[in-house]
């Protein structure tokens, strides 16, 4: 079987960071972040302070009969597919539509169409549900909003697997392509958790930070030594990820290629992460496309600004890059767009093309006192101008112990 | 507003259709309206009205005029016409 190259041929972004892929690298590029002061009526009692909500408007993409049908994670999903595919150039009228498949990632499905489900029958004490309610939670909803929006019937497939799902359905559309079974696939993610319920579940694990008393901008601080804890963010990201040969016929712009995918789960803890599962999906990825350390400019780390997990992240890219660690230039744009959980891995991706494409890597934000516990070439509060490198690479370990590291090449 | 303007009304805006085109005997499925959005848009009208249509007389309401005569009747069994 011919392996075939997997060329990034579009980019559509929903974030609080602005709901487009051209304002979501502008806000890197300037470091402004996205994370506020969670208004009343989402918080609630949660005790949740901050978050990083998109500043939402369906219209025009959706009418509102569409969008009162439809959950907020499916809207996001359409409008960074719909971002992604016209950016792609794809002409989806003569395209053989059963060729083109979508892969995506969710961690908490439609979680305001369940939330509000329940509110009705235990909050209000009365047992009725809408009828779509099924249809509009259901874990694999969004991406399916997308296929059918769009008439994709090449092969499909939901990912589940908390803070790398979206990151995982690239990879795995990557092997697909690479197999031969699709000419492209629309691969992402996306999120939106930010209801009362959920934010109170997160506030109980005790790994939120509190809203920064001087700067609620500021309240997500990787990598420092006075981070506090994630803060939760909502949005979605798609890419179009196609057969090289494919896109050479029709011309299209290639960004990059997807040239490396690794999966490992720590298979240690539910939540506490591993130094060795990290390891192994770099390596895995770092090996699948050819490079070797030294190759990857830039590193988009996972790193959600907890004390545990900062420090573990940052001793595996330690020990996978060896002497190379001393110049690859590592951040987590998480300071500027909060964590979006299963969209995270799509959307950082985006992020690292920035580096990619442009030499301009994006920095981890409020990083004014590096935790002295551990060493890595950060791009500390603005962002830094280089070279474009040769490849980068973008880490997502979520929840469970499931590690996927991808690897992206200059086109 | 009579019951039948109150249905359209409702449709339209489920539908994202004219109220003014709408026309109350044709099939809904002409309307472009499929049984998942019909089932989903039932469930508006129960709440709009506070009636309860049963499966069995959910089967045949294939109209909007249909749909205004159960309601109707339903409204007359409560005692609310």
């Amino acid at each position: 079987m011919g392996v075939r190259r997997v060329a990034i041929t579009g980019a559509g972004v929903v974030s609080p960071l602005g709901a487009s892929l051209q304002e979501f690298h502008q806000a890197l590029a300037e470091a402004r972040s996205g994370i506020r002061r969670l208004p009343q009526e989402i918080a609630q009692g949660s005790g949740v302070q901050v978050g990083a909500l998109v500043d939402w408007n369906p219209a025009p993409a959706l009418t509102a009969a569409e969008a009162a049908n439809i959950d907020r994670v499916s809207q996001f999903a359409l409008a960074a597919a719909a971002e992604a595919l016209a950016s792609s150039g794809l002409d989806l009228a003569s395209a053989d539509r059963t060729r083109i498949g979508v892969y995506w990632g969710t961690g908490m499905g439609g979680a305001h169409t369940l939330e509000a489900s329940y509110k009705h029958v235990y909050g209000a004490g009365e047992w009725r549900t809408r009828p779509l309610t099924v249809v509009m939670a259901m874990n694999n909803a969004a991406g399916s909003n997308v296929a059918v929006r769009h008439a994709l019937g090449g092969p499909f497939a939901n990912f589940s697997t908390a803070c790398s799902s979206s990151a995982m359905a690239l990879g795995e559309a990557m092997r697909t392509i690479a197999a031969g079974r699709a000419d492209a696939i629309v691969a992402g993610g996306s999120e939106a958790l930010l209801t009362p319920a959920s934010l109170l579940a997160w506030q109980a694990l005790r790994t939120l930070a509190p809203a920064d008393p001087e700067d609620p901008a500021a309240s997500c601080k990787p990598f420092d030594k006075r981070r506090l804890g994630l803060v939760l963010g909502e949005g979605g990201a798609a890419l179009v990820l196609e057969d090289e040969a494919h896109a050479r016929a029709r011309g299209a712009r290639i960004h990059g290629f997807l040239t490396g995918y690794g999966n490992s789960c720590d298979a240690v803890h539910m939540s506490r992460p591993d130094r060795g599962g990290q390891m192994r999906a770099m390596r895995e990825a770092l090996d699948e496309s050819g490079l070797a350390p030294a190759d990857i400019g830039y590193v988009n780390a996972h790193a959600t600004a907890t004390a545990v997990g900062d420090v573990i992240e940052a001793q595996a890219i330690n020990a996978v890059f060896g002497a190379a660690a001393a110049e690859v230039r590592v951040s987590s744009t998480k300071s500027l767009h909060g964590h979006l959980l299963g969209a995270a891995g799509a959307l950082e991706f985006a992020a690292a093309l920035l580096a990619l494409e442009e030499g301009l890597v994006p920095p981890t934000a409020f990083l004014e006192q590096p935790d002295p516990a551990f060493e890595l070439r950060h791009v500390a509060l603005k962002a830094e101008r280089i070279a474009p490198p040769r490849a980068v690479m973008s880490n997502s370990f979520g929840f469970g112990g499931s590690n996927v590291v991808l690897v992206a090449s200059r086109a | 507003m009579d019951t039948l303007a109150r249905i359209k009304d409702l449709a339209a805006k489920e539908f994202s259709i004219d109220p003014d085109g709408l026309d109350p005997k044709a099939p809904l499925d002409t309307l472009g309206i499929d049984s998942l959005s019909f089932i989903e848009f039932m469930f508006k009208i129960e709440e709009e009205f506070g009636v309860s249509v049963s499966d069995e007389n959910l089967k045949a309401i294939k109209t909007l005029a249909d749909l205004e005569r159960h309601v109707v009747v339903s409204l007359a069994a409560a005692g609310r016409a």
